[in-house]
């Protein structure tokens, strides 16, 4: 048996870690132009993003001989829930036949992971399995702090690229090694080289919080690396979407016995007044007006094309813009967006945000730590 | 008391019945918008971003055309219509989005249609919509059992008297139509499919000529698990139909961009093929679709269905 998965952002490094431990043999998805047409031309043409690149990763994969697919599932209101079953039925009209594995993700509990993960460790015991899962949620949490250190600290380094160069051997070296040790020990030793960068004492870089579509928001080559190229701009960058949050909403919440609420999600009723609108527009909104709250200066909305959560979510951010006074840029991503027009309303946002800041000085002090 | 308008839109095709019954037994007067027409559909572009789906936008267009016609508008939240089946997820925000767009120059009336969650957010709901007319709550809620046995015995409203289908009794030829309701019965919107098809002497099966359990049945690959109810009406109908002789092919007519359509449409083109050799269409419409070239495009199909 050889097993794939979805790449989606670092999420692949700690599915590599829980199969390593479970010792089963995988295809990390290979990221290529290739794969994306793939993914892209067997999808309908209105699927949204996430489901185009997953399939691609699927195909690929399978061509370099996986044969089981690990992934999500759920139910609700978004099409997430059913991809799955679509992706099964491209793949094996076009000849294909992979067996999918899909945890149930609205509703991770210790036992359904095991009993999903069971068929995949071939007769390995229940403990195993649960360290191996227990393994990839620490993996996932410490990558996602490792991430956040370096947009703390790219945007206030006193030598520009100094984040960059050490982020970039991270990379590079994550994809030659195995193991949960091994990654642990990585992102040990990273987090020491950017501690001991040296900072810009005097700066008080502008906040920007990212919000939207969690597969558009994790993911660098999606997003076109948004948080570095913000980070080199001199801005400190705040991704709200992590998977880090998700793993911490979907699973580790639900082993209390009872309900810890999504802060965001919560705050986000205030302008849609229902339990869920599916995905996570819900904490769209929400995120939007904590960071308001939190005197950032602005946000940013990363969705793919024809994402429905995110697309209600838009629609109120002119109403928090007038109660709350956050700007919110919105950036739509589909197959073809193009990298000039893109960098380009960012950039012109930071300048916005920039000259904001000029005209009204006393937001500085909050923001100065 | 007050006049209540009703959009001709969205969830007005299949519930006209119970809201009308409902808002007529409370007393109000009720004002229906008119069919849709070219400048309800301008008015819904221009008050929607341009990611909004076109039934949502026409939806805008008919709630403007009521703003000085009725002191409240009713637009309902409908989440979830049976036990584990789900709308849009537009439809649960359609309240607030409607308020935001229309820069909260109308009133709204509002109820919570969530049939997967307890009553409770429906009698919050209703109690809201009590004090708002000045109401009796319990007045409100036995208007509401009412109007709601009514549009029950009435099988879905306008969608429901457009004919049924027995497999047995008909011989005539015949084509299928799927699609949401206010996309296969909004007359504008499906640029005058249903009469074209029936100039030509052909009849017109649609999922609600369909009964439940029938069509639940041939959901595949969903049956019996959660899914969208618009999606599993429109699957069940296809590989329903896909094995009536007497039809010659079928037709989905989907809007731009269509979350939910993205999906369905994909999974029935892929499936039907195992099933019989249907002819099947996708047919996808916006703002900007000429009827020229619509039409040339149902021509096509047509001829090609004929000769098989
Ligand atoms: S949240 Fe958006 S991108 Fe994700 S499944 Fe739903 S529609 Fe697709
Ligand atoms: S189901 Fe499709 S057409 Fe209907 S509201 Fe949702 S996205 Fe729009």
């Amino acid at each position: 048996m050889k097993v794939t998965f979805p790449h989606m952002g670092s999420l692949y490094i700690a599915i590599k870690v829980l199969l390593d431990t479970l010792n089963v043999e995988y295809v990390v998805p290979p990221f290529s132009i290739n794969s994306l047409e793939a993914g892209i031309m067997n999808s309908p043409e209105f699927a949204c993003l996430p489901f185009k690149l997953t399939l691609g990763n699927f195909i690929s994969a399978i061509e370099q001989g996986a044969d089981t697919v690990l992934f999500g599932g759920g139910c609700g209101q978004c099409r997430f829930g059913y991809y799955s079953d679509l992706h099964e039925e491209i793949l094996r009209s076009m000849g294909y036949n992979a067996r999918f594995i899909c945890v149930n993700s609205s509703n991770m509990t210790p036992r359904e992971v095991i009993q999903k993960l069971k068929p995949l460790a071939e007769g390995r015991k229940s403990r195993v399995i649960l360290k191996s899962v227990l393994h990839a949620v620490r993996t996932i949490l410490a990558l996602d702090r490792l991430n956040g250190l370096a947009c703390h600290i790219r945007c206030r380094e006193a030598a520009r690229g100094s984040t960059d160069k050490v982020m970039k051997e991270f990379h590079s070296s994550i994809e030659r090694i195995k193991g949960f040790k091994a990654v642990a020990e990585l992102v040990r030793s990273t987090r020491n080289k950017l501690r001991s960068i040296e900072l810009n004492k005097v700066c008080s870089p502008l906040k920007i919080a990212i919000v939207g579509e969690i597969y558009t928001c994790t993911d660098p080559y999606i997003n076109q690396e948004i948080e570095r190229r913000l980070g080199n701009m001199g801005v400190d960058v705040d991704n709200k979407q992590t998977i880090s949050r998700w793993v911490v909403d979907h699973g580790i919440k639900k082993l209390f016995p009872f309900e810890i609420k999504n802060k965001a999600h919560e705050a986000g009723k205030k302008y849609i007044n229902t339990d869920d609108i599916g995905g996570h527009g819900l904490q769209t909104i929400g995120n939007c007006i904590l960071s308001a709250k939190a005197k950032y200066d602005g946000a940013i909305q990363i969705y793919p094309f024809t994402c429905m959560p995110e697309i209600i979510a838009q629609n109120t951010f002119g109403e928090i813009q007038k109660d709350y006074g956050i700007p919110v840029l919105t950036l739509i991503i589909d197959e073809m967006t193009g990298e000039a027009g893109y960098m380009t309303r960012v950039e012109a946002f930071v300048d916005m945000l920039e000259r904001k800041r000029k005209l009204n000085p006393l937001k500085k002090q909050h923001m100065a730590y | 008391m007050p006049t209540i308008g009703l959009p001709k839109a969205l969830f007005y095709y299949q519930h006209s019945v119970l809201w009308e019954n409902f808002f007529q037994n409370l007393g109000c007067r009720v004002v229906v918008s008119s069919d849709t027409n070219k400048q309800i559909l301008d008015s819904g572009v221009t008050l929607c971003s341009s990611e909004t789906c076109l039934p949502v936008k026409v939806f805008h267009g008919h709630v403007h055309s009521l703003m000085n016609r009725a002191d409240y508008i009713f637009v309902p939240r409908y989440t979830s219509v049976r036990k584990d089946e789900f709308t849009c997820p537009k439809f649960c925000a359609l309240p607030e989005v409607t308020l935001i767009n229309l820069k909260k120059q109308v009133k709204l009336l509002t109820i919570d249609i969530n049939a997967n969650s307890s009553q409770k957010n429906m009698c919050i709901s209703l109690r809201e919509m009590a004090r708002e007319l000045k109401l009796n709550f319990e007045f409100a809620v036995k208007e509401f059992k009412d109007a709601f046995d009514k549009h029950a015995n009435h099988a879905d409203g306008i969608a429901g008297r457009l004919g049924s289908y027995s497999a047995s009794g008909e011989r005539e030829p015949s084509i299928a139509v799927l699609g949401h309701p206010y996309m296969i019965f909004d007359e504008y919107i499906n640029m005058k499919l249903i009469k074209k098809l029936r100039s030509r002497k052909l009849a017109v099966y649609f999922p609600s000529s369909l009964n439940y359990s029938q069509i639940r049945e041939n959901a595949f690959p969903y049956q019996g698990r959660v899914f969208w109810e618009a999606g599993l009406d429109n699957l069940g109908s296809a590989f329903t139909f896909a094995r009536y002789k007497n039809i010659r092919g079928i037709i989905y007519l989907t809007p731009f961009a269509c979350g939910v359509d993205s999906f369905v449409t994909e999974l029935i083109e892929r499936r039907i093929r195992h099933i019989s050799s249907m002819p099947f269409i996708k047919l996808t419409i916006d703002e900007h679709s000429g009827e020229a070239g619509f039409d040339t495009r149902v021509e096509a199909f047509l001829d090609m269905v004929g000769r098989t």
